[in-house]
């Protein structure tokens, strides 16, 4: 679907952040300290560590429908 | 384990409340499956909110708690205390962010509602699957070391050692002082340096 | 410090390094390199007659920033704590020459030793203050309208600092380096590497603008007749008594000149400053015998290393992190260990000893404890999934797992074999171990897959 059209149709992506606590869930806490807005679409798990991540996790995501995962840490 | 979730909404004042739409939050959670109770207040972190979480776990017989409200970086031992003090397992408990990850950086009311709705639905599927967890305990060396013997090194060293704990202190140099050493007077006051 | 030395819970072990942090809050093992000072200390009494005799008299004094000259086995001042000397090794004749040899002659001790050698000493510690302070910025290497360091009468505050002492080389006369004649004209720069983007850094170091007041102050004071100009950005005097401080300096006679030097040039005897007076918007040329330069804190050599050793961060001028800057500023990431003066960024004396205290205690209020509590997410092996092929072992930045051997029922009597092992006060709970294992035998506490997968499929419901 090309955005042109996404956007006619009011589609909106699903972006699945996987953040890890001490850094990127960090950064997005103090980018809500200093009120930067950004795209209410990006729905943020917390995990503990990047190593916690699990390519499984990711797959899952797009199995279930995603548009898009960051991986951030 | 039972399922039996209560959720607990935070306004933050006008905090949360103001962009996200807490009451429909928490109707929304009411009909989340395994949720048996949900409400909003004002400060769930105050002492009355963290007494209205006490009291609910024992009149509805909660099993899990869901907390949406600030940063779990802030507040999440706070919740999870509140939490043991109701009688269930600190770790039975789950926070949502939606004042630092929602709130305070959106502002369309209708999309950072959905937003919140999603994040408690979220931490409502993980708190089911959440085990009580036990802390542990480890001994302690009671022992300090300082690293660096200027100012700060030799001021740190020698309140911990009047508190009466031994204090190592390593220096590069072979002498302490650091660059104080090597000041003269010193403002405001004009004394001596060493 | 003499009250450093004496106290009974202090242990000072001077001329050394921390090499390494193993261990966790409440169990530190830590390793200190002991480098050679080639005199024992034990045996020592500090009577400085080495000091006297040593042939090696013209080595430029580190500690008076190469001012004045000193000999290769020496006390690095003489108020030095502990009072011993140590020997110079890159300096000292009979190290590198193989040559000399006095002092260990003379020294009614026999406390030289040449055969001295590095030595490791390792200590068990439940708590870690850093306090590893500062260098100066070196503009040196950068500020070419200032002469590249070429001119020896354009110096820094810490020279400045040297020279008004009664301890160093001029035993507190105010004289330039260059001809030891008493400077009548000295310019101050402010700001030479601070808020400066482009050539240095961009914050503010703090702690100048009232150095600088205390210097024009003691140029008035010190030397009769004298000018002392100071070219500044701004003038920062948030501290209790500090604006006070400012004005006295200003009252004095100090002459404040808003404005940057553009350039140092030399003309006969004397310096040419090169400037724009901005508030009065007009260019301005002032000749002066000294420069003192205000020079920029920057963390001090090693100190990024040392972060990195045990593990916490640091921030993008590579002063230490704290936890965080409003509620935990004496804490970092590593738990257990803390923060003290301007190893966490550029701090003036009384911040810095607020800080140290505010470190000492938390340090206090974790010895204070008999027990601690440790975080139960923790990685966990189900044993009965483990094939002890070992491969989460190595992945463990914590060091956290191992394999032990285990008997089990079989058919044909007892099996030995190989499982992982957790051990839950050195795991931080990071999960690296999880996606490593082949068989889904260790899950992280808290953050179990089928915990997250449910996450995942609530969100994307």
């Amino acid at each position: 679907m090309s955005i042109a059209i996404a956007e006619e149709k009011g589609w909106e992506p699903k972006i699945i952040v996987f953040a890890c606590n001490w850094c990127t869930y960090a950064a997005a806490d103090l980018a809500g300290l200093n009120h930067l807005e950004y795209p209410a679409q990006v729905r943020i798990i917390r995990t503990p560590c990047s190593g916690r991540m699990d390519p499984m996790l990711v797959l899952r995501a797009f199995n279930r429908g995603a548009d898009g995962v960051l991986l951030s840490g | 384990m039972r399922k039996r979730v209560g959720v607990f909404v935070c306004d933050c004042g006008t905090n949360i409340a103001s962009v996200v739409d807490t009451e429909e939050v928490a109707r929304y959670a009411a009909n989340l499956p395994g949720v048996v109770f949900s409400t909003t207040y004002k400060y769930m972190c105050s002492d009355p909110g963290q007494e209205m979480i006490r009291k609910a776990i024992k009149e509805h017989d909660l099993e899990q708690v869901v907390v949406a409200s600030c940063s779990p970086r802030m507040h999440e031992k706070t919740f999870r205390k509140a939490v043991e003090q109701g009688g269930i397992n600190g770790y039975l408990f789950e926070m949502v962010n939606i004042r630092e990850q929602d709130s305070w950086v959106h502002h369309d009311r209708g999309e950072a509602t959905k937003k919140a709705k999603d994040l408690v639905r979220m931490a409502v599927a993980k708190v089911l699957r959440n085990k009580p967890l036990y802390i542990s305990h480890i001994p302690i060396t009671k022992k300090a070391l300082v690293i660096g013997g200027g100012i700060a090194g030799m001021q740190a060293a020698l309140d911990i050692a009047d508190a009466g704990y031994p204090v190592i202190l390593v220096e590069k140099q072979a002498t302490i002082g650091g660059k104080m050493a090597q000041l003269d007077k010193t403002f405001p006051t004009m004394d001596c340096a060493a | 410090m003499v009250a450093v030395a004496q106290h009974p819970n202090i242990q000072i072990i001077t001329y050394a390094e921390v090499t390494n942090v193993a261990g966790y809050i409440g169990n530190f093992k830590v390793t200190i390199k002991k480098k050679p000072k080639y005199v024992d200390w034990d045996l020592c009494t500090g009577c400085g007659t080495c000091i006297e005799k040593c042939p090696t008299k013209k080595i430029p004094d580190p500690f008076d920033l190469g001012l004045g000259m000193t000999t290769a086995i020496r006390k690095v001042y003489p108020q030095a704590v502990p009072g011993k000397p140590f020997i110079d090794d890159k300096h000292c004749r009979k190290l590198t020459e193989g040559k000399c040899g006095v002092c260990e002659k003379i020294c009614p001790t026999k406390a030289i030793k040449f055969d001295d050698k590095e030595e490791y000493m390792t200590v068990e510690v439940g708590a870690i203050v850093m306090a590893t302070g500062y260098d100066l910025f070196k503009w040196e290497e950068v500020y070419g309208e200032y002469g590249y360091g070429k001119y020896p009468d354009v110096i820094t505050s810490l020279h400045f600092e040297r020279l008004a002492s009664a301890g160093g080389p001029t035993g507190g006369k105010i004289k330039r380096p260059s001809d030891g004649k008493e400077p009548k004209r000295v310019a101050f720069i402010k700001c030479v590497g601070s808020r400066d983007d482009t050539k240095g850094k961009s914050y503010c170091s703090r702690a100048c603008c009232m150095y600088t007041a205390k210097h024009a102050y003691q140029v008035k004071d010190k030397i009769p007749d004298s000018e002392a100009y100071v070219f500044y950005m701004d003038v920062r005097t948030a501290g209790k008594n500090y604006e006070e401080f400012y004005q006295r300096s200003l009252n004095a006679g100090a002459k404040y000149i808003r404005g940057r030097v553009s350039k140092i040039y030399q003309r006969g005897d004397s310096l040419v400053l090169k400037a724009e007076d901005s508030l009065l918007g007009r260019p301005l040329e002032v000749e002066v015998d000294m420069v003192v330069l205000a020079t920029a804190m920057v963390p001090s050599e090693g100190a990024q290393e040392l972060a990195k050793i045990i593990g916490f961060s640091v921030d993008k001028d590579g002063f230490y992190q704290e936890a965080h800057p409003k509620l935990q500023p004496v804490e970092t990431f590593a738990a257990g260990v803390y923060l003290a003066g301007a190893c966490q960024g550029p701090k003036d004396i009384p911040d810095t000893v607020a800080q140290a205290s505010g470190a000492a205690v938390k340090v206090c209020g974790l010895l204070a404890k008999d027990m601690l509590a440790t975080e139960p997410m923790v990685s966990e092996v189900d044993i009965y999934k483990c094939s002890g092929c070992g491969f989460c072992v190595p992945i463990c930045p914590y060091k956290a797992i191992s394999l032990v051997e285990i008997t089990e029922k079989g058919h044909h009597g007892p099996i030995v074999r190989q499982v992982a092992e957790v051990n839950g006060s050195l795991c931080q709970g990071c999960g690296a171990c999880v996606p490593a294992c082949r068989t889904a035998a260790l899950n992280l506490k808290g953050f179990t897959d089928e915990q997250l997968v449910a996450e995942v499929d609530a969100l994307c419901l």
